[in-house]
């Protein structure tokens, strides 16, 4: 058995985060990724960031992963990275269980930072199940990573801040956006996004849903209707869109599987995008050495996933015994960040979610 | 309503546009961005000063016009792409719009190109001045496009099809073409009724709803002449066409 000081699961911008700063203290640290690169979804993302210069604003978020990988390699004698490894368990008496290369390895850290992200939710309409029928995630793997087109035209579901970005980047790749729907009655994304998209002649449906997909073996077309004030479909207000593409981007749910395997408080908060763990302000669960950063903890923006990364990075290091004289500094600097960056007027959602589950 | 739409109301721009004078002035940041969200590159990017500090970062941009000299670097900062520069001393019928443009290929300088309005629809033909592509910029280029002037507020974007090339049909009915318009206004035909009358465009049977806006678009362009300001044609009855033997059979209580 493999045994570490810190476990760190996920090396998205969380992940990464943690894994330097826990470092940077001198804290022995195992990243495992159950992608055969770090960096999560920074690494398909081609359009620049929000925030201050702390959080990497104006620089492009796959730019921010090779930022965040150089600084890793500051501590290459302190942190193994294992890749192409996925935890499937972490049992009761804290051991994580990894799959690699199909062989079955045995950790066994004092301390785990869970940073494993969140996960694409979907949507419940006839004929979901045909080939062509895609979570906005996956567009951007096939486009950005894999540089494959995922159709020619595309109906996007979902005018949230990653409904716009993705659209933005299709017509970047040269495919035709028709148009992108919400059931919501307002635009969730930022409006600089989603007037970027106006700009370029796409139609943005507020209070649209889809009612059916249609196609022989592969999408051909669908249906869409108007939601009214109650969010009920309008009968009638029917009508078609040929495309061979449907992108479903309606929000996300923090993947959190193996804190409930390991037994951590969890509430069901809409606000963070599901069920989440209860958290101290160190970022630390219900149970002693496991801390959370990231969508786990709740979905937001990768900037705040960095900054709460790097704060369970430094507070997991101390309560391992590690030290320097600036960490308090360190540790108020991260909240600081966090609480500006929640404090507008779209912070708000996440403000009244963490309130209810920070202890 | 920006929030419902994605394209921002006049309510909105009052506060993003500057006055007349200064825009008389020179090239200046119009900064479309009305949100509070948490970002700040606008002001930590200006070398100038000309944005005021913020004291949260969810503010929204302040800008001192006055201090502003329309360098553009803010313009391929902004992860929101909400900035253009606009100059509108760069002739004396036309403006320059700055826009941020991440796509390719990137237009050829010299070229002309569609200018798109924020909802993406086409209101002018533009003349790509030039392309800025510099390594600072991280790939954001910045393309400089001369407008008609009175659409240096309404030009946002563009697209590389110049749908205003000269074998465009701008009257479908009478089959007149974007390059035989052109002619007949570098010949002297300055009016949409002289254009009517000596081209027939808006006498067939759509009555000009096609034509007609986009013959004024292109007046406008060619002469400086302001849309607002331009007479327009008479319009006599019928406004559709039908058959002769309607109007000979006379009215019902005839």
């Amino acid at each position: 058995m493999i045994t570490t000081e810190l476990a760190i699961i996920g090396g998205g911008p969380a992940g990464l985060s943690a894994a330097i700063s826990a470092a940077s203290l001198g804290a022995k640290v195992i990243l495992i990724d159950r992608s055969e690169n770090l960096g999560g979804q920074l690494i398909k993302q081609t359009h620049m960031f929000f925030g201050s210069q702390k959080q990497y604003a104006s620089i492009r978020g796959v730019d921010i992963a090779g930022i965040l990988m150089k600084d890793l390699e500051k501590y290459q004698d302190s942190i193994e990275i294992m890749l192409d490894a996925t935890v499937i368990s972490v049992y009761e008496d804290g051991v994580i269980a990894v799959e690699q290369n199909e062989k079955y390895i045995k950790i066994k850290p004092q301390s785990i930072i869970v940073a494993t992200g969140a996960s694409e939710k979907f949507l419940t309409f006839p004929n979901n199940d045909l080939p062509g029928i895609y979570g906005a995630g996956a567009v951007q793997t096939l486009m950005n990573v894999h540089g494959v087109a995922p159709g020619k035209n595309v109906v996007m579901v979902g005018a949230g801040n990653i409904g716009l970005i993705v659209s933005y980047q299709l017509m970047q790749a040269g495919i035709n956006v028709k148009a992108i729907l919400d059931a919501s009655p307002k635009i969730g994304g930022y409006l600089v996004h989603a007037s970027k998209i106006r700009r370029m002649g796409i139609p943005i449906l507020t209070s649209h849903t889809v009612k059916y997909a249609h196609g022989n073996n592969k999408l051909e077309k669908v249906t869409l209707c108007r939601l009214d004030e109650k969010w009920q479909q309008v009968p009638g207000s029917e009508f078609d869109i040929e495309t061979d593409v449907l992108c479903i981007s309606v929000g996300l749910s923090p993947l959190t599987e193996l804190l409930w395997q390991q037994g951590c408080e969890m509430k069901y908060v809409p606000e963070l995008g599901g069920h989440v763990p209860v958290r101290n302000d160190n970022l630390e669960t219900s149970i002693k050495g496991i801390y959370v950063a990231g969508d786990v903890a709740g979905v937001e923006e990768a900037s705040s996933a960095m900054v709460e990364g790097r704060l369970a990075g430094l507070c997991a290091a101390k309560a391992l015994g590690y030290n320097s004289p600036d960490l308090e500094d360190k540790k108020n600097d991260c909240l600081e960040q966090l609480n500006s960056l929640r404090s507008g007027h779209v912070g708000e959602k996440i403000r009244s979610g963490l309130s209810k589950v920070t202890v | 309503m920006l929030e419902k739409t994605g394209v921002a109301t006049e309510q909105d721009l009052q506060k993003a546009i500057p006055s007349k004078e200064r825009l008389a002035k020179g090239p200046v940041a119009i900064i479309e961005c009305f949100q509070r969200i948490p970002c700040n590159p606008c002001y930590t990017s200006c070398k100038k000063g000309a944005i005021k500090e913020f004291e949260d970062i969810n503010d929204t941009p302040e800008i001192n016009v006055e201090i502003c000299n329309g360098c553009a670097v803010c313009v391929s900062n902004c992860p929101g792409l909400s900035i253009v520069v606009v100059d509108e001393t760069y002739s004396e019928q036309e403006a320059l719009v700055k826009i941020p443009y991440e796509f390719l290929p990137l237009p050829e300088e010299g070229s002309f190109v569609t200018g798109l309005d924020r909802e993406g629809k086409a209101v002018c033909r533009a003349k790509v001045v030039k392309v800025l592509n510099t390594k600072a910029m991280d790939r954001t280029p910045i393309v400089s496009l001369a407008v008609p002037k009175d659409l240096s507020m309404t030009v946002r974007f563009m697209k590389l099809n110049d749908i205003y090339s000269d074998n465009t049909f701008v009257c479908r009915c009478e089959e007149l073409t974007m390059g035989e318009l052109r002619e007949l206004i570098r010949k002297g035909f300055n009016t949409i009724d002289e254009i009517k009358r000596i081209s027939r465009a808006g006498m067939g049977p759509c009555q000009g709803r096609t034509c007609r806006q986009l013959i004024m678009q292109e007046l406008a362009a060619a002469t400086g002449a302001k849309m607002s300001e331009m007479p327009i044609s008479t319009f006599r009855p019928p406004v559709k066409p039908i058959k002769l033997g309607t109007i000979a059979g006379g009215a019902d209580h005839e």
